[in-house]
């Protein structure tokens, strides 16, 4: 017992420690200069955020867009919140720990109530995660075995083994805890029925969704807005000109080379900070000739990366050279690597047995920025060292199936994870994991992620993490190219926001403030 | 008449055979699969497979086709894979959105239209009609997404006079209805052209002109009245190209309407959404369509004597 | 024998036809303007293959010198690849072109022959065909494109397919038209007798009595064709990178719409003028051929 507090307080610690990049959080009430009687200070009553993306599912374990997730931070709470300083606080659960290697308890706040009034129990709990299992986002879950009610605040989740990094698990928007009571009465849209401190009001698909105040709402740190509206605007240029308009109160993703314009607008504040988004160049590494380490070394060191980042964001981000998120537990960045060099390439590929090139390839993109400019110039690098790349551009839905089926050659993708580094390297490393597009398969790597998922000695599993990215960049299934800052405009005036930097923002406590 | 219509809507059952088949086959055979979408990415195989029978779409696509035709023919043109919501509920929502917007354009590109195809044909063959043609094409002439870029520069950023995107308030229709209007115009202005060409070399219009009539009343009041079917015509069919072809002038101004529907259910593989609105979507121009051939019978006895000798 | 003196009176016709819209063509002012555009856009085309080296000028990227305004060394700038615009759009005007005209040119061949069956044989086939007709009428051009494209992927080849489609609907519905009122005429019928194989019969009767329309909807589609590969371009699945079509040109700009609009605004210009010059000339010959408009 004792032993698993100072294991989660070791986690905790590790993690505030080395997430120290620049996070921005502010309680909604210290910074505000007016405030009336109730103690709210004095405010726009409606906050817009402009969206890039349509708002398409509400129902939290059917859905799995950022734009969903983060229109359900507003009106839905998780057991254990995830900060944007990297660390995990109390907020349905007022503690937890770890009873012995497979029971995780948590203690729920007795004050806790959803917004139709009814409290929220141990009950409600078991209820969602039972329910999360066999659903949509039951990966998000893996590892859970059952979940006990114990009595009306307390529950007992069983694991099949200890895990660094359950409790992450835990934070996941989606496994929200929902109403049993919702369920059951046959309420339409039960799913609307959440703990956050707005409830929702109104959506009207591809127009707008909004959010009203909870009156239920049981913590003492209520939201300000009178309601929040989520608008999306799909056209970057027209986002950004509806922030300058007035028309909306924050831009997400406003686009790299319009921000001087919102940089010179002094109504405007430019928020920007280090991201945790990585795009990479990958390989399949199960199809001729890809299975050639040499080869996709040689590949590596034709890349010019600071062009990438050039031609991709205008240079805003960090170019690096391990296949981590950046911020991430125990980012390793220090291993000599693949830098941009034309001789070692061309000296790689002679060694991989082509010293006149002479390949001819496919490179798969998503057919949005910045895949397409990527696309370009690691064509034109390629094209240095004797390999032909002809760019097929797909939508999504297309590059997923195509890499999932495993019948790309070459692709460029994404990913962003900012709480777990399981979600990175099982996911994408692991020997048939359903996200590894690679097709990667080295018994070493897969048990050092097993090691680093459950290794309780922290320095040993520092080392372990340490020396499997090492593995992963040698081995170089992908190449690394960018993490993306973050970067967000919005009114001067705003107030309580809390920014993610992989874009996964809370709204509920934000404000205009007057 | 009456006949002419039943037979006209009889017809259309077969379109929408046809219609839904090559959809629901294309969506079926296009490569993306639609449970990897919807999975978090990093889904297990279990985890796809289970929202592949929870979508159904573990049966054969023959099976599934008949599941969803059978479906159709009790009026549910099923549920969508992405919102989990009734598609045609969904498609009636957005439908006033571009019914809206088709309005206004078609509106717009009237008012332009007609008053310069008359002058246009009132000056034929000089530089005046050289130029208004020219004017009245400059809008079929470029990309009409690109035209609703630029409107969006001068008159939202700079000028700030409407919103940039969006659905709120009339404002906001301005500059849509607009880069879609201008697009339309130029066929419209064309044929008011020709068709007031035709009139005005009639012989009862010279007549009128040798009676001493004003030239002014001789085009408002004998010209325009007999040039105006075919001119009907032409506006009835862009309305109901616009209903359903305005995805691009929708994108670029977030219009929430039927066009962006449905190009982003494709790219979401979102097959009962694009296959049932495309069908609505067909439905509809036959309706219009129909309905703009009884105007236009009602306007020109010839036809409609010829339509109730057919039948 | 009668047959061969109605054919050779007709080809005389058809000359004198030929000579008399020219010379109606010669006198609308914007048609002329068009032609001559439209010629200065062929030699562009085809001469800038000569000129300019596809590896280096036109697909070589200098990261460096991205995005420039238009200045003398660059007479209308860079792009976000340090790409010179000017070559990049001579040097494009032959995939609009080709694209254009090529998909439309598809669209005819199995435009012409499905109407001509159509209209010929009438029953089973002609509903079967009408259909269908009717059915891709219906959808949005674009819709049609989109999906072909997501069936078959992005190349400039499944472009011109995808394009083809919305081009055929309108020549079914011309040859169709004017087969149907040919068919049943006194000379095709002693075509017939005189032992001419079917082919024979609609390629020398009746395609000829449906050109003048055919005509003037090739020279317009070529222009919406050429809008519409842009559209596709912008909806992300237009022709692959780094080939530098118009409309791809136009849409990488988009994103610097404020920063460097000149990288949207050339390439649209480029469209816009060229479609313009199309339409011109379309209308030109439609009035050209329009026999009602004969004085």
């Amino acid at each position: 017992m004792k032993k698993a507090l100072t294991i989660a307080m070791a986690l905790l610690l590790a993690s505030s420690a080395l997430f120290a990049t620049g996070a921005k959080e502010q309680p909604a009430a210290a910074a505000a200069p007016a405030t009336d009687q109730s103690g709210i200070p004095a405010h726009k009553s409606d906050l817009i955020i402009g969206s890039a993306a349509d708002i398409n599912n509400l129902d939290l374990q059917k859905q799995q867009d950022q734009i969903n997730n983060i229109v359900l931070k507003t009106t839905h709470q998780t057991l254990v919140r995830f900060t944007n300083e990297g660390t995990f606080v109390p907020e349905l659960a007022t503690s937890w720990e770890y009873k012995d290697d497979t029971h995780l308890v948590f203690h729920l706040d007795p004050r806790a109530k959803f917004n139709d009034g009814t409290p929220l129990t141990a009950e409600d709990v078991k209820f969602t995660y039972d329910m999360a299992m066999n659903s949509y986002v039951s990966s998000a879950l893996a590892g859970l075995v059952s979940t006990t009610v114990v009595d009306e605040h307390t529950v007992e989740l069983e694991i099949e083994k200890y895990n660094n990094e359950f409790i992450a698990s835990i934070a996941s928007v989606p496994l929200s805890i929902q109403s049993k009571h919702a369920y059951e009465s046959g309420v339409k849209d039960p799913y609307y029925v959440g703990s956050g401190p707005y409830m929702f009001d109104e959506w009207v698909q591809g127009e707008y969704c909004r959010v009203k105040k909870n009156p239920n709402y049981w913590r003492d740190d209520p939201g300000v807005s009178d309601t929040i509206t989520f608008r999306p605007i799909i056209e970057d240029s027209s986002r950004v000109i509806a922030l300058q308009n007035g028309e909306i109160d924050v831009c997400v993703n406003p686009p790299i080379n319009e921000l001087s314009f919102l940089q010179d607008d002094k109504n405007i504040t430019v928020f920007e900070r280090a991201g945790s988004r990585l795009f990479y160049f990958a390989f399949n590494v199960s199809k001729a000739p890809w299975d050639n380490q040499k080869l996709r070394q040689a590949v590596a060191c034709a890349i010019d990366r600071d062009s990438v980042l050039q031609v991709a964001v205008d240079g805003k981000g960090t170019p690096q050279t391990t296949i981590l998120n950046r911020g991430l537990w125990g980012f390793y960045d220090e291993m000599p690597g693949f830098p941009y060099d034309v001789e070692r390439a061309k000296k790689l590929m002679a060694e991989a047995g082509y010293p006149n090139g002479g390949i001819k390839t496919t490179l798969l993109i998503a057919n949005s920025s910045p895949y397409t400019n990527i696309a370009q110039v690691v064509q034109a690098n390629l094209k240095v060292i004797g390999i032909d790349v002809e760019i097929q551009m797909v939508d999504d839905a297309t590059l997923k199936s195509t890499c999932k089926a495993g019948t790309q050659d070459l692709y460029l993708w994404r990913w962003n994870e900012d709480s777990k580094v399981d979600f990175v390297y099982r996911d994408l490393f692991y020997t048939g994991s359903g996200s590894n597009y690679h097709h990667y398969s080295n018994k070493r790597a897969d048990e050092l992620t097993d090691l680093v998922a459950t290794e309780k000695d922290q320095d040993k599993r520092m080392q372990d993490g340490i020396e499997l990215q090492k593995l992963l960049v040698e081995e170089c299934p992908q190449v690394p190219l960018y993490i993306a800052n973050l970067v967000i405009a919005y009114n001067k005036n705003l107030k309580g926001e809390r920014l993610f930097g992989g874009g996964n923002h809370d709204w509920s406590h934000a404000y205009i403030a007057k | 008449m009456f006949r002419y219509v039943l037979k006209r809507l009889v017809l259309m059952i077969p379109v929408i055979l046809v219609t839904s088949l090559l959809i629901y086959f294309a969506m079926s055979l296009t490569g993306g699969d639609p449970a990897v979408f919807l999975a978090p990415e990093n889904a297990t195989d279990a985890q796809i497979q289970q929202i592949r029978v929870d979508l159904g779409l573990t049966d054969s696509f023959p099976v599934r086709y008949l599941k969803y035709m059978a479906g159709m023919l009790h009026g549910d043109l099923g549920t969508s894979y992405v919102t989990k919501r009734d598609v045609f509920r969904t498609f009636i929502e957005r439908l006033p959105n571009t019914m809206q917007l088709a309005g206004a354009s078609v509106l717009i590109a009237t008012l332009i239209a007609l008053p310069l195809g008359i002058y246009t044909a009132i000056h034929e063959n000089t530089w005046k009609d050289t130029l208004g043609m020219i004017f009245a094409l400059f809008g079929v002439s470029m990309p009409n997404f690109w035209l609703g870029l630029m409107l969006i520069i001068v008159f939202s950023l700079k000028l700030k006079w409407f919103p940039s995107g969006g659905k709120s308030g009339p404002l906001s229709l301005v500059l849509p209805a607009l880069t879609v209007g201008l697009g339309l115009a130029a066929l419209i202005t064309r044929t008011t052209r020709s068709s007031m060409l035709d009139v005005i070399r009639q012989d009862y219009i010279r007549t009128a002109r040798a009676k001493g009539c004003s030239e002014k009343r001789v085009i408002r009041r004998h010209a325009l009245p007999n040039a105006l079917i075919p001119i009907i015509t032409v506006i009835g069919m862009q309305l109901s190209n616009v209903m359903t072809g305005s995805v691009l002038a929708e994108s670029v101004f977030s219009w929430p309407g039927i066009g962006r529907l449905i190009f982003e259910s494709i790219s979401k593989r979102d097959t009962p959404m694009v296959t049932g609105s495309i069908i609505m979507c067909s439905i509809l121009m036959v309706l219009i369509n129909l309905l703009v051939d009884i105007v236009y019978a009602f306007f020109d006895p010839r036809i409609k004597a010829q339509y109730t000798h057919k039948g | 024998m009668e047959a061969v003196k109605k054919q050779e009176e007709q080809a005389l016709k058809s000359r004198t036809l030929l000579q008399e819209t020219w010379r109606r063509l010669l006198k609308n002012k914007g048609a002329v303007v068009g032609m001559v555009f439209l010629l200065c856009l062929i030699a562009a085309a085809v001469l800038s293959g000569f000129i300019f080296d596809y590896d280096t000028q036109v697909i070589g990227q200098n990261i460096k010198e991205r995005l420039q305004w238009p200045s003398r060394e660059h007479i209308f700038g860079t792009d976000e690849l340090g790409r010179d615009i000017f070559i990049r759009l001579l040097y494009g005007a032959r995939y609009s072109l080709v694209i254009g005209c090529g998909s439309v040119f598809i669209g005819l061949v199995i435009g012409v022959i499905f109407g001509a069956l159509a209209g010929f044989y009438g029953g089973v086939i002609d509903q079967v065909v009408m259909r269908i007709n009717d059915m891709l009428y219906a959808v949005p051009n674009i819709m049609i494109a989109v999906v072909v494209v997501s069936l078959l992927g992005t190349s400039t080849f499944n472009l011109l397919l995808a394009l083809c489609v919305t081009c055929a609907t309108g020549f079914v519905r011309i040859t169709r038209a004017a087969v149907m009122t040919i068919r049943g005429q006194e000379y095709v019928e002693s075509a017939y007798a005189m032992g001419l194989p079917t082919w024979k019969v609609i390629a020398k009767h009746i395609i000829p009595n449906c050109l003048s329309p055919i005509i003037v909807q090739v020279t317009l589609l070529i222009g919406t064709t050429i809008i519409n590969a842009s559209s596709l371009s912008f909806l992300g699945i237009g022709v692959p990178s780094p080939a530098p079509e118009w409309g791809a040109m136009l849409s990488s700009g988009r994103s610097q719409i404020r920063n460097a609009p000149y990288i949207c605004v050339i390439p649209g210009l480029a469209i816009m003028f060229t479609v313009l010059a199309l339409n011109l000339l379309g209308d030109g010959l439609r009035d050209a051929l329009d026999p009602k408009l004969k004085k």
